[in-house]
């Protein structure tokens, strides 16, 4: 077996607050992720995944404990990370365009070339025709898809999406997976994908990592052996309801999840 | 390419003028307060005039807006108001433009370099707590009765709203913003030029909006300190002479001055933060 694309080993995390109390947001974390896979994380709210995902896109840094990103050690931001936070986080004074670009922009890279690859991946979200338009133009689920698109335009190695489709309607969000799903499949990356969505992160993921609430501990690691491409039918169906069943209870019998 | 269906973008925002072209009528029921404004006025100096006619009120103590219409249009025809007006402006909007400039610069220093914000925060509450007005005489004093002093004295006045909207403008950037860009390990040039300072605009246009208004009455202070020219040395005139229509007419002058300058400001701010209006809504 190749060497994994993340390697998380005995990764702690201990946050102080204000009042000098110290707070354990992650416990013993390990976590090894291969190259191409799709990984979802859920968890109740307050278990630490965000804080896991920010420190593999070296937004923090870890107490304790080694990240590893391509071999080599995280210790801060990485051109080989693209990242999709819960809010599309959109420049309002920039284009459609524009604002994917802007990693082009910040990261030095030849403009021309990835002015194609921008309007490709525009194309690849459902967003052709829309490159001059303004954010405050588009509707929440478009916005989302421009930020995913700014998120490949450097062609990272690993995309991190933190609970990026929470803030959306039911509707759009189960259209998003789909869309995410062949967007996946037909680039390649490897995917970290954070949601407290049952159904959202066996739907997506290969595999479910199912976490604690704090102190952040990986209570189990589900494997989703599903066909892919999967489609909604399918979340209705026996298999994927064992799947979800088996997650709910990992978390549920403690009432974690409302 | 798989369609997605998604939730509607935004309606299509009519423009009022577009609105009004329509349906004139309804557009004007929808806003009861259109035709009332103009005839507040009416009403108001029609009464002024039929007070002034009953009680036979002397021109020295309150003139008629007949009077008053008449000061306007013979100063108006005979130059004379509009080489003041113009020497008013002059100081105004060069007060207002070096007041913009040393405040932009000023206020980015100290929003961005704590070190510069902790050595002139003391300074700076005391200079702003200060009537800026009450250093008009020793403006006068030292630089003359000529332009320069009152460009001085408008720039002083005008300067402080811009600095602290400045101030504020950089340091109000959504936290999500400021994670976007470290995560691309942005350099601090970088997050200043591509979120920090565009993100401060809106709180910078509103502090130029105070401080056009501010560098006017500024020039106008100076004026009466000291001066030979400009529409504040032209209202002292009249006021020697007892001209109280002539004084009316320079006030309405004035007005005109402010509310020129405010729109002007005004419709820079809508080319150059069109996507203001409409961020608050969306919180993209």
């Amino acid at each position: 077996m190749t060497a994994p694309l993340i390697a998380v080993s005995r990764l702690e995390k201990t946050y102080l607050t204000r009042v000098g109390t110290r707070i354990r947001a992650l416990a013993d974390v390990t976590l090894d992720v291969a190259d191409g896979e799709f990984v979802t994380i859920v968890g109740p709210s307050g278990c630490g995944k965000t804080t896991l995902l920010r420190i593999l896109g070296g937004l923090l840094s870890a107490s304790s404990g080694s990240v590893e990103l391509l071999g080599r050690r995280v210790s801060g931001p990485s051109r080989n990370v693209g990242m999709v936070f819960q809010d599309p986080v959109l420049l309002p004074w920039r284009t459609v365009l524009e604002n994917v670009m802007l990693p082009v922009a910040v990261l030095r890279l030849d403009r021309r070339a990835h002015h194609r690859r921008a309007l490709d991946l525009l194309g690849l979200v459902g967003l052709a025709g829309f490159e001059d338009k303004y954010p405050h133009e588009l509707s929440g689920g478009m916005r989302q898809r421009v930020s995913l698109a700014r998120a490949l335009v450097h062609d990272p190695a690993l995309l991190l999406m933190d609970e990026p489709f929470g803030a959306l309607d039911a509707m759009t969000r189960e259209a998003m997976n789909l869309e995410l799903q062949r967007i996946w499949r037909e680039s390649g990356k490897t995917v970290a994908f954070i949601t407290h969505s049952i159904p959202e992160a066996a739907f997506l993921g290969g595999r479910v990592v199912v976490m604690s609430p704090r102190p952040g501990r990986i209570v189990d690691v589900v494997t989703v052996d599903l066909e892919r491409p999967r489609d909604l039918d399918m979340m209705g169906s026996d298999a994927f309801g064992s799947y979800t069943r088996k997650i709910r209870h990992l978390l549920g019998p403690k009432g974690w999840l409302e | 390419m798989s369609v997605v269906e998604d939730d509607g973008a935004p309606a299509e925002q009519l423009s009022a003028l577009e609105e009004f072209r329509r349906a004139p009528g309804a557009f004007i029921r929808q806003r009861p307060h259109l035709p009332l404004v103009p005839l507040v006025l009416v009403v108001f100096v029609l009464a002024w005039e039929g007070v002034v006619w009953a009680w036979r009120i002397p021109e020295f103590l309150v003139p008629a807006p007949s009077a008053i219409g008449r000061a306007l249009v013979a100063g108006l025809t005979s130059r004379l108001y509009l080489d003041h007006f113009g020497v008013t402006l002059y100081e105004s909007l060069l007060g207002f433009l070096i007041a913009a400039a040393a405040g932009i610069a000023c206020g980015t220093l100290i929003a961005q370099f704590r070190v510069v914000e902790q050595t002139l925060y003391p300074y700076l509450v005391a200079l702003q707590t200060l009537p800026k007005i009450a250093i008009a005489p020793l403006l006068i004093v030292w630089l003359g009765f000529g332009i320069t002093s009152k460009v001085v004295i408008a720039a002083l006045v005008a300067f402080f709203p811009i600095l602290v909207n400045v101030i504020v403008g950089l340091k109000t950037v959504d936290a999500s913003k400021l994670d976007l860009m470290r995560s691309l390990d942005a350099s601090r040039w970088q997050t200043f030029r591509y979120v920090t300072f565009p993100n401060a605009l809106p709180f910078v246009f509103a502090g130029l909006d105070i401080a056009i208004v501010f560098s006017v009455l500024g020039a106008i202070v100076g004026e009466f300190v000291g001066s030979q020219r400009g529409l504040g040395n032209l209202i002292l005139q009249f006021h020697t002479s007892l001209d109280i229509a002539g004084m009316f007419a320079v006030l309405l002058l004035l007005a005109a001055l402010g509310v020129g300058l405010h729109l002007a400001i005004q419709a820079i701010q809508r080319r150059v933060i069109f996507w203001a209006q409409a961020d608050h809504i969306v919180g993209a």
